[in-house]
């Protein structure tokens, strides 16, 4: 049997969490723009399309990610089309980000006051010139500290993909676990590593919202 | 500060309407409204003349905010018509309506500045977007109209930065960069503290004397008697009395409007 150090251990485990950040950042990049795309269907003023997206909302909101990751995984199979862990992984947490993040970028709209759509309206702009002049400039300060936070949540969800056979740090660690008999030391690695990840974003979205509380007062 | 309309561009004089003068800028006709079951504005005919100052009175619920804010469109009306200027009010085109939003200028009353741009800015805004007015021009006229309003050296403050009365006045460039023909105005000094209310008043009342058509509801019976061409005194969802501010205020023809006129003095 080989013998496994704490530093194999370590590194190993640091390899695989590349993954999990490459994991986090495209469900993230990905979900911000799919979340953002149906922000904007959504403020456009059409009924079905409210209630279409608010639907869309509710179900990934409403169903636990692993279920989520299992059906598409599965789901993708059936039709068909040969999937890897990572497609699957990768979409279904793009479509679970886009739906967390165009419900909390919605609520940052809806804050910016009624006057602000009515006086850019009676100035004759556009939808799209409201929007991108007047109202999503002052939404994108509220909307920082919850998005960031966000990510963590993200990076965390990731953990999940390994049940669906992607390698990434929880799921290296499962399989290093099983060779060394080691799962406290092990596991006790893993959760560090999020910690280490987590932590600082955590901290950041701290420090971004007592700034821009102040701005705002 | 007076200044003749072939200076247009030149200097901070006014734009000049299609519209001729004595004609009517703002015709309504049998114009309905209704929030579900409750009718709000039970059909208002209104012609506005080209230059008349009109102050627009009554208690509160009594619709005249909702009849200004049809006027450009910010309330949606269910039957009647209404033209702008010679343009007629077409909810279906989006076109149509930025068209005739671009003749229609709106002060509001709690001033509704955009907080993350500059004064200047917040006056140069519409002007580029919508008119792809050229940058060095449109800095050029966005000092003259803030010099207008008293507020020359503002060009590069926040909004937060300023009082209540000096946004206000910020708010009434930022209406003028539009070139618009007719302007309204919903209770703009209400929002105010008293010693801010003459600042405001007293630019709007330099709109007036320079040919401007405004419509006007106020609180402020004092100034609507001293500017105004002609008071309308709305009760119920209807133009209840209408006339000469010396007639509405001196003369009042129902117990509606008598009663209006003791309730301000008590």
């Amino acid at each position: 049997m080989i013998e496994f150090s704490l530093w194999d251990i370590v590194s190993n485990l640091a390899q695989a969490a590349r993954w999990t950040v490459l994991l986090s950042l495209i469900a993230f990049t990905g979900g911000g723009i799919v979340g953002l795309l149906l922000l904007v269907l959504r403020l456009s003023g059409q009924r079905w399309l409210e209630r279409a997206i608010a639907a869309y909302v509710q179900v990934f909101q409403g169903t636990p990610l692993l279920m989520q990751l299992f059906l598409l995984y599965f789901g993708i199979a059936l039709l068909g089309v040969d999937t890897s862990a990572w497609v699957a992984a990768s979409i279904a947490l793009t479509l679970h980000a886009s739906a967390y993040l165009t419900e909390i970028w919605r609520g940052c709209v809806e804050s910016i006051p009624r006057g602000q759509w009515e006086a850019s309206r009676s100035l004759a702009l556009s939808f799209g010139q409201q929007l991108t002049h007047v109202i999503l400039p002052q939404a994108l300060k509220i909307a920082v500290p919850p998005t960031v936070g966000f990510l963590v949540q993200v990076i965390k969800g990731t953990a999940l993909a390994s049940v669906i056979g992607f390698v990434e740090l929880t799921k290296a660690g499962g399989m290093i676990s099983n060779v060394t008999y080691e799962p406290l030391l092990v596991y006790g690695c893993v959760a560090l590593i999020y910690f280490a990840l987590c932590f600082p974003i955590s901290l950041y979205a701290g420090i971004l919202e007592r700034k821009f509380n102040v701005v705002h007062r | 500060m007076s200044s003749t309309a072939e200076k247009k561009g030149v200097d901070d004089a006014l734009a000049t309407p299609h519209t001729h003068v004595g004609a009517p800028i703002v015709r309504i006709t049998a114009l309905r409204k209704s929030y579900g079951d409750n009718e709000v504005l039970k059909g208002i005919d209104l012609d506005v003349m080209r230059g008349e100052v009109i102050a627009i009175i009554g208690k509160s619920g009594s619709g005249k905010s909702t009849l200004l804010r049809c006027i450009n469109g910010l309330e949606a009306f269910q039957q009647g018509s209404l033209t702008v200027d010679g343009k007629p009010l077409l909810y279906e085109s989006a076109m149509a309506m930025r068209e005739l939003r671009q003749r229609v200028g709106m002060i509001f009353q709690s001033f509704n500045l955009f907080p993350h741009l500059s004064v200047g800015r917040n006056v140069m805004l519409a002007p580029r977007l919508v008119q792809k007015k050229e940058s060095q021009q449109n800095a050029a006229r966005a000092r003259q109209l803030l010099a207008r309003v008293g507020l020359a050296d503002k060009f590069d403050a926040l909004p937060d930065q300023l009082s209540g009365g000096q946004q206000q006045r910020v708010a009434i460039a930022r209406a003028l960069a539009m070139d618009p023909a007719v302007m309204l105005c919903d209770e703009i000094t209400s929002a105010l503290d008293p010693e801010l209310v003459g600042e405001v008043l007293r630019v709007v009342e330099s709109l007036a004397n320079e040919g401007m058509t405004l419509l006007m509801v106020t609180h402020e019976m004092s100034f609507a008697r001293k500017v105004a061409n002609r008071v309308i005194f709305m009760d119920q969802g209807r133009v209840h009395e209408t006339g000469s501010p010396e007639a509405i205020f001196g003369n009042p023809q129902t117990p509606e409007l008598r009663q209006f006129l003791s309730s301000l003095n008590d």
